[in-house]
């Protein structure tokens, strides 16, 4: 089977479960894939470290949490202390180059040390759409969706009034890296 | 675009049972089960059906076993300290003869233990839970599509048999966000057997084997239900005879219909020299375990038990002729494992993996505990 094992890691609040949602919507009902997503939801969801697993396969997923990470995007420096476990060698490491310092060894994998969040602040204009920051980041470095089906999702999905923000999201996302 | 949707396991429950026809629920939200009753109070009033917040759990089975004597299919959802507090009246439900179904997303216990974290330890309580000898069906479905059809068929046994069924999940199951496609209504079965009028008031009146009927309770006739023991006529009856015509009367109902009661699922067993036993969670990350270790030349097999009360134990029986070794995977510190072990006759070697730290089984654990058992 093939498979793709995604993880994102902030601390609660930041949107990052939402990334996971959006993008097994995408690779679900738009492309047909299989995908689970499985957030942790404890009392630290506001606040603590949170993380989501995100499994994108090209059959039925066996076991729904993550086992081997392709790609691991991380906005805070406890939850990247605490989930960088179970990262394959070559993988895709992001961070937020302002809150996440502290990388370890990282030599295993590609890192890309980005500012996530102050872009989508003065980029985007909000912090709540670091979940589309970091959805159009992961389409730009994975392919793991399309870019057309993300746009396509994400007009649908965003409230009347707020399209616009939300693609100017997916832009600063698609220029975070280059 | 694809038919299948991305939904929580608990949505998937919640949505198979208004599809089974529940049309009345009543219950008291608990972490890992609260998706449950939440979508409930939102689309039940929209139906024109029945959701309750009830006090308590005590209430909420209470609740349901009214409005089910009253023609309601009826459920409630829970988890482990609800569940614990649900055992009086399971045990008034099975000796009324009432259907219901009831939904434990485990997590950790005992008591209010691990809200936030999974288990499998209330297998052994799900069977014995409520004193006395009773007969009870537990369905514990492991995938999306299963949380699906496992729901649907709760509230067909319970409405067959006439006693509570059990439908288990665990906080992985309940929480993770899965593909599914949710079938078309028509292509699955929905039991349902209108309540009929009373003929005579001896409304526990049957044979031994045979099914009781849904009667219209409520209309005017004088009829008793009662956790008592009864007679036909549902009066408390402690005379011998009638008690142990009674007792045999709950048993035999479902141990004579283990062909439609029981369900299970067997992948690559044919040929397989370890069989591993398991179900919900951990037979997710087992299925892993057994196609790894196919691709390492391990012949390794997986026994998924859908319906775990009653144990399936025949087929198991059937697999253990050409299998020679077990190994049982569970998120407590054993208990389905002694099952197995009455199934399995001499000669078979057993081994578990158990664990009850809130952590569910990797895959690559139980590919090591296949490899060791294998050698």
């Amino acid at each position: 089977m093939k498979k793709f094992e995604i993880r994102y890691g902030a601390v609660g609040g930041q949107g990052i479960i939402t990334a996971g949602a959006l993008l097994v919507d995408i690779a679900v009902e738009m492309e047909g894939k299989f995908a689970s997503e499985s957030p942790t939801y404890t009392a630290a969801v506001r606040g603590g470290p949170t993380k989501v697993d995100v499994i994108v396969a090209d059959e039925r997923i066996d076991f729904p949490h993550a086992t081997a990470i392709d790609f691991f995007l991380c906005t805070d420096q406890r939850p990247y202390d605490i989930y960088k476990d179970r990262i394959k060698d070559d993988a895709i490491v992001v961070v937020d180059s302002h809150l996440v310092r502290e990388l370890g060894d990282t030599r295993r994998w590609k890192v890309y040390a980005v500012p996530i969040i102050n872009e989508t602040k003065v980029g985007a204009g909000n912090v709540v759409l670091t979940s589309v920051v970091s959805l159009a980041v992961t389409q730009k470095l994975t392919n793991i969706v399309t870019y057309e089906h993300m746009v396509e999702h994400i007009k649908h999905w965003a409230p009347k009034g707020a399209v616009e923000m939300n693609m100017k999201a997916i832009e600063v996302g698609m220029n975070l890296i280059q | 675009m694809s038919a299948r949707k991305v939904l929580q396991g608990n949505i998937i429950i919640a949505k198979a049972a208004l599809a089974a026809g529940c049309d009345f629920f009543a219950g008291y939200p608990i972490t890992p089960s609260s998706e449950i009753a939440q979508y409930m109070s939102k689309e039940m009033p929209r139906m024109d059906r029945t959701f309750i917040q009830m006090e308590d759990e005590i209430a909420s089975l209470g609740a349901c076993i009214g409005a089910s004597l009253a023609g309601r299919k009826t459920m409630t959802a829970t988890s482990g300290p609800g569940f614990s507090l649900m055992q009086e009246h399971i045990g008034m439900a099975v000796m009324a003869e009432v259907p219901v179904v009831i939904v434990n997303v485990q997590r950790g216990g005992p008591s209010t233990g691990m809200p936030t974290k999974p288990a499998q330890a209330d297998m052994m309580q799900t069977r014995w839970g409520t004193h006395g000898d009773h007969p009870i069906i537990a369905l514990y479905p492991a995938f999306a599509d299963e949380m699906f059809s496992e729901t649907v068929r709760a509230f067909n046994l319970a409405e067959k048999y006439w006693n509570p069924v059990v439908l288990l999940s665990d906080e992985v199951l309940g929480k993770a966000h899965m593909d599914v496609e949710i079938p078309d209504p028509g292509t699955y079965e929905v039991y349902w057997e209108k309540p009929h009028q009373v003929v005579d008031l001896n409304i526990y009146d049957r044979q031994i084997g045979e099914n009781p009927p849904r009667v219209d309770f409520f209309k005017g006739y004088p009829i008793h239900i009662d956790g008592l023991e009864h007679d036909a006529h549902g009066w408390p009856s402690f005379d011998a005879k009638t008690v142990d015509k009674m007792q045999r009367l709950r048993m035999q109902k479902i141990y004579q219909n283990l062909d439609d009661i029981i369900r299970y699922k067997e992948y690559y067993l044919d040929d397989a020299e370890v069989l591993v036993f398991s179900f919900g969670i951990s037979a997710r990350s087992a299925l892993a375990a057994v196609k790894a270790a196919r691709e390492q030349g391990v012949k390794a097999g997986l026994f998924q038990a859908l319906t775990v009360w009653p144990f399936p134990r025949a087929a198991l029986q059937e697999r253990f002729q050409r299998t020679k070794k077990v190994l049982t995977v569970e998120m407590n510190l054993g208990q389905m494992k002694y099952e197995v072990e009455r199934v399995a006759p001499p000669g078979v070697e057993k081994r578990t993996l158990l664990r009850a730290n809130g952590m569910p089984f990797s895959p690559d654990e139980v590919l090591a505990a296949i490899k060791e058992l294998a050698k």
